[in-house]
């Protein structure tokens, strides 16, 4: 597992949306995204991020206070130490107030053509 | 700002984090951010779920027409995984655990006339390969395009890839439901229940199965010993058509695990 220096998120939500400011657990350390632009609201995209600049045991995006939030995509950008950039895109998710969702996934493996 | 000052000045200095927050327009104040953190009412649980990832290059892959292979050696380097965008062994999956078995299956036998491979698993379209002594990646980067040459020549010619007797012996997804589900009743749990683990049979393909290890089994340090040595080679041995055995445990997600 590498140091992981920081991270952007981009998230698209679907028809139920959420209240800002938005969290993120990094080592079940709750905190809220930083550079934050854009919304969560119906059909709403925001982007954040945070400089971790430690390793990510575990990396989650912590649901609502109450209430619903779907999420139609994630895009996390990582900025690991050693590895080159790596971008992972997560799928349609619900979260709410008893949920969190996994937003980390180690650097790709490293493939080649043979 | 690092996580680690951040959460130093969350405790220690809660007037400049307050500040700080502030700054950012789009976060709203919270009543209790003023309070010492220690106030706050206790955190609601929450469990951790996982989302699909969404993954791009296999479409890119199988739109070509040309036969595409790649190499993707694992994270300690112990095999090599071969995708191809054909079918090597559709709908099943078939371990060959030595040159011997090998026999009949034009496929296998070529990958085993590359020296030092060990054992070959197929599945769909990909091949897993073990070999003798590797350590890092640079041992793969020769071998695997030597394999992935291989696989393409006996792609090309057009023949079956496994044995018609290999085919012949492997039995509907119900028979290998219940042979699989015997040995994890009678064999493993049993084994495991000792250190508060317990092992599931989640799905079954063809002869491929998952499962999902529990209890002291989730996330525990030794889980991949115990799946490779212990559950491999008890299903292998009481169900020797049994082909890939995936692990779907979320292990990140163990709350006791036995060894941590």
């Amino acid at each position: 597992m590498p140091k992981l220096n920081r991270f952007k998120i981009e998230i698209e939500t679907r028809e139920t949306g959420t209240d800002l400011p938005v969290h993120f657990t990094i080592n079940n350390h709750k905190l809220p995204l930083e550079d934050a632009q854009g919304g969560v609201g119906p059909g709403e995209t925001f982007s954040g991020g945070f400089e971790i600049g430690s390793f990510a045991h575990s990396l989650t995006l912590v649901g609502p206070k109450s209430g619903q939030w779907d999420i139609r995509k994630i895009k996390v950008d990582y900025d690991c130490e050693h590895t080159p950039p790596y971008s992972v895109v997560f799928g349609e998710v619900t979260l709410d107030e008893t949920t969190e969702v996994n937003i980390w996934q180690d650097p790709p493996l490293p493939t080649w053509d043979v | 700002m690092s996580v680690l000052k951040k959460l130093s000045q969350m405790f220690s200095e809660p007037d400049t984090q307050d500040k700080k927050a502030g700054e950012t327009a789009s976060e709203v104040q919270d009543p209790s951010s003023s309070q010492s953190p220690f106030a706050e009412p206790p955190p609601v649980g929450r469990r951790v779920i996982q989302a699909s990832v969404i993954v791009g290059q296999a479409e890119e892959m199988n739109q070509s027409d040309d036969i595409l292979i790649k190499a993707e050696p694992s994270r300690d380097n112990g095999q090599c995984k071969f995708m191809v965008n054909r079918p090597l062994f559709e709908g099943h999956s078939w371990m060959f655990s030595n040159f011997e078995e090998a026999a009949g299956s034009p496929l296998a036998e070529s990958v085993f006339s590359v020296d030092s491979v060990e054992t070959l698993l197929i599945h769909d379209s990909t091949a897993v390969v073990t070999k003798t002594g590797a350590k890092g990646l640079s041992d793969w980067e020769a071998l695997a395009k030597e394999v992935g040459g291989v696989l393409r020549k006996t792609l090309e010619a057009g023949t079956d890839m496994v044995s018609k007797d290999i085919i012949a012996q492997i039995p509907t997804e119900e028979v290998v439901r219940d042979e699989i589900q015997k040995v994890i009743d009678t064999e493993v749990n049993p084994g495991v229940a000792g250190h508060g683990g317990k092992i599931t049979l989640t799905a079954v393909t063809g002869n491929t199965v998952t499962i999902e290890m529990g209890g002291g089994c989730q996330g525990c340090s030794a889980a991949d010993l115990t799946l490779k040595q212990g559950i491999h080679s008890a299903f292998r041995k009481a169900v020797p058509y049994v082909g890939a055995i995936y692990d779907e445990t979320d292990h990140a997600g163990g709350l006791n695990p036995y060894y941590r």
